[in-house]
């Protein structure tokens, strides 16, 4: 097993925490930011994974992950600011 | 070159986990808010060099290297969006 699959094993936990987080807890701004650190993590999932698949695909969406993540926050961002 | 790699890489776990365990330790979002963007620039950083010292400047170890500098950038302003959003609604509330 490569180093790159070993730190996507010891990722996907990580991964997992903020995601039970963001499903469950109560507070939606706990919820916001937990889906923020949620996103980081995936990222660093997605380009770990580029380098044990070798499928330059996971890497595109990774990128796409990372861009959409900026107007998807604001947008929640504003809605937790004056509706939720 | 390999235990460069491994050593970046069980760096960028490392801080995966540290921050996660910040995020779940903290209570406040406000505080919270502090170990996602620990997230993003360490483990961000780590990520990249070990892909830049895998791959050399290939394809795939600059899109890592844009990932990351999208995540450190659009993660302050994102940062700041919330912490906004979480204090106006605290006041209104």
């Amino acid at each position: 097993m490569s180093m790159w699959a070993l730190s996507v094993l010891a990722l996907l936990p990580a991964f997992a925490l903020p995601v039970f987080v963001a499903c469950r807890d109560a507070d939606t701004g706990n919820r916001l930011v937990a889906a923020e650190l949620a996103s980081g993590l995936a990222c660093c999932l997605l380009a770990a994974l580029t380098f044990v698949i070798d499928q330059s695909s996971f890497m595109d969406i990774a990128l796409c992950l990372a861009l959409l993540s900026l107007p998807g926050a604001l947008i929640i961002a504003t809605f937790l600011e004056r509706w939720l | 070159m390999s235990a460069v790699v491994g050593v970046l890489l069980a760096l960028t776990v490392l801080a995966a986990w540290l921050g996660v365990a910040g995020f779940m330790r903290l209570r406040d979002p406000l505080d919270r808010v502090h170990c996602v963007a620990f997230v993003n620039a360490v483990a961000g950083a780590g990520l990249t060099l070990a892909a830049f010292c895998a791959d050399g400047f290939s394809d795939r170890a600059l899109k890592i290297l844009a990932i990351f500098m999208v995540n450190l950038l659009a993660g302050a302003a994102i940062s700041h969006v919330t912490g906004r959003a979480i204090t106006q609604r605290g006041e209104s509330a």
